[in-house]
């Protein structure tokens, strides 16, 4: 498989930083294909949230494009990005952010968007990450692991196009959050999505099939 | 709504609060609305429940009957001319005497024609017309309380004139006294003894029906409610009370407003990572509207049983009367304007910026 399903073209990004403006993002490129899963690293401060939120149509950036499977939604109104997102784009944030009150299985069912996919079905799904047994529970009475791989489902159940995942080994110890992106790694080769992964834990980075360095608003391979 | 009933179930403690608030305030907002009904009817309950729907004045009494004066023989005159039921109707505020016992208390007469429609129904003895008794009374049911019973003789305190207690009516007041029912003979009987110069003049012609062609000169044709509206102090103390109602409805509408938007700001990090993993204004303003309607309805419903169960209980005397209908209205007002007061969630929903889902302290 060789489609690009994520691209980013000379993305531009600066933000007004007291007596001047500071480039976060300098002319970035990035291309990511079907079933590959892409790592960005560097230091506290020097973009990657920024990237990750331009990649997510979160953010727009000054100049540069964004293309989502064949789609550019950068211009588009807000409410319509937003239902873009929800086809599109599975995150994968720090902490799981599950809805408190939602038990598992009805974190994904009431997210699944049932007219647009039903190919991927929850229980597939919870089955494959191993939670099939926390699928009666509330977050609440979850382990952290078990939370964060709920909030991997999520991210997959609407056959997006792409996972973003931001820093998912956060809130996990070390064995935990090697399991947590194994996880992130097969189910994207799995069901042929591009992953964005930024991180921190370097310990993790050997999962993934390139590594990529932001330093200075450019972006390197290693 | 899935996602509004699963969040109220699952914050069961909390809402649980915040329920027990609005309730309470609920049915002191209908307790209130009980009383000025209550109050309300103290003053024109007679009326009311008269089934006349025009009465015929004299153009100079502004509207209250017992400053009215219209000639005798009027009745003869319109009843040629209409062919609406039409019978006449006197208000006399008296002293009345159980026999034997010093005490005076407060009345007023109806005089009126004992076989005619204004006559009331009797919930206990008989009516007027099915008396047998020489100069019959019938009651409001508020004298039984003082001790007066069907087959009693009561006493006329200015004038002497006896009175045989033949039944009771239920809730018969005018201007916060209760009335008393007598005959038209007895009334001119009363009058005579007091003034033997009494000519024989009377308030007020009541109608059935609106009377048509009719002579109006120096006359004036009023509608029941235009009646009830200038009992002297009703319209003032009606809408201060009712002004306060509805002052508290909107008060605790906005209470469940306050209180959603405390709980609103508190949930900011979690719009903004709905917004994020793509649910639309549509569906979150939907939401919150959902959970505000379920936590209204639930208050008033729980409050208008609670209502009608102790109005089920409390003392005769104490005046309330709750009408459905009013209750109705005070609980879809309160409804209402808490969907309207969850407006300045919503707005705070959409100013969330979904951005603050990703990153912690990276940039």
């Amino acid at each position: 498989m060789s489609d690009i399903l994520l691209q980013l073209n000379n993305v531009t990004k600066s933000f007004a930083d007291g007596n001047g403006t500071q480039t976060v993002l300098d002319d970035i490129s990035l291309a990511v294909k079907a079933g590959e899963f892409v790592a960005i690293v560097g230091p506290s401060g020097s973009g990657k949230s920024t990237l990750l939120s331009i990649a997510g149509l979160l953010l727009s950036p000054d100049s540069g494009d964004v293309i989502i499977g064949g789609n550019t939604m950068l211009n588009s109104k807000s409410n319509i990005r937003t239902a873009f997102r929800r086809k599109h784009i599975g995150f994968i944030f720090q902490t799981h952010q599950l809805l408190p009150y939602l038990k598992t299985k009805d974190q994904l069912l009431l997210f699944q968007d049932k007219e647009y996919n039903d190919s991927v079905t929850a229980n597939d799904l919870l089955e494959d990450l191993g939670i099939l047994e926390c699928a009666n529970k509330y977050p609440a009475n979850m382990s952290g692991g078990e939370r964060q791989r709920v909030a991997i489902a999520r991210a997959f159940i609407n056959d997006p196009d792409i996972i973003l995942a931001d820093e998912p080994t956060a809130s996990l110890d070390a064995t935990r959050g090697r399991y947590v992106v194994e996880l992130i790694r097969n189910q994207t080769k799995k069901r042929g999505k591009a992953a964005l992964m930024v991180t921190h834990d370097e310990r993790v980075l050997d999962l993934t099939d390139r590594v990529l360095h932001l330093t200075d608003g450019k972006l390197r391979s290693m | 709504m899935k996602f509004a009933l699963r969040e109220l179930l699952y914050g069961k403690k909390k809402y649980i609060l915040i329920e027990l608030l609005l309730v309470l305030l609920m049915f002191m907002v209908l307790f209130l609305c009980g009383l000025v009904e209550g109050l309300g009817r103290a003053v024109t309950s007679a009326i009311d429940n008269r089934v006349a729907d025009y009465y015929i004045l004299s153009d100079s009494a502004e509207k209250l009957i017992t400053v009215s004066e219209l000639p005798d023989g009027i009745i003869n005159e319109v009843r040629e001319k209409t062919n609406s039921e039409v019978t006449t109707l006197d208000i006399q505020r008296m002293y009345l005497q159980k026999q034997g016992e010093e005490r005076k208390l407060n009345v007023i007469y109806f005089a009126i024609d004992a076989n005619s429609f204004l006559a009331p129904s009797v919930i206990e003895g008989k009516t007027l017309e099915y008396s047998d008794k020489d100069n019959p009374i019938v009651l409001d049911d508020d004298f039984m309380a003082e001790d007066i019973h069907v087959g009693d003789i009561i006493i006329d305190s200015a004038s002497g004139f006896e009175f045989n207690v033949v039944g009771f009516a239920k809730d018969e007041m005018y201007g916060h006294v209760s009335v008393g029912f007598i005959t038209r003979d007895s009334y001119t009987q009363i009058r005579t003894r007091l003034n033997p110069q009494y000519g024989t003049t009377i308030h007020a012609l009541a109608f059935k029906g609106k009377p048509d062609d009719l002579d109006m000169d120096g006359k004036e044709l009023v509608k029941k409610q235009d009646i009830i509206d200038n009992i002297p102090s009703y319209r003032a103390e009606h809408l201060t009370i009712t002004m306060i109602i509805y002052v508290l409805v909107i008060v605790s509408a906005i209470v469940i407003g306050v209180f959603y938007y405390i709980m609103t700001i508190q949930k900011r990090r979690q719009f903004g990572v709905m917004k994020a993993v793509g649910f639309g204004m549509g569906k979150l303003s939907a939401i919150v509207v959902s959970e505000v309607s379920l936590l209204s309805v639930f208050a008033a419903v729980v409050a208008n049983i609670f209502t009608f169960a102790m109005s089920a209980v409390i003392p005769q005397k104490m005046p309330f009367h709750l009408l459905p209908a009013d209750a109705v209205s005070v609980s879809a007002g309160f409804v209402l304007i808490s969907i309207v007061s969850s407006l300045i969630s919503i707005i705070h929903i959409s100013r969330v910026d979904p951005i603050q889902a990703i990153g912690g302290n990276d940039e």
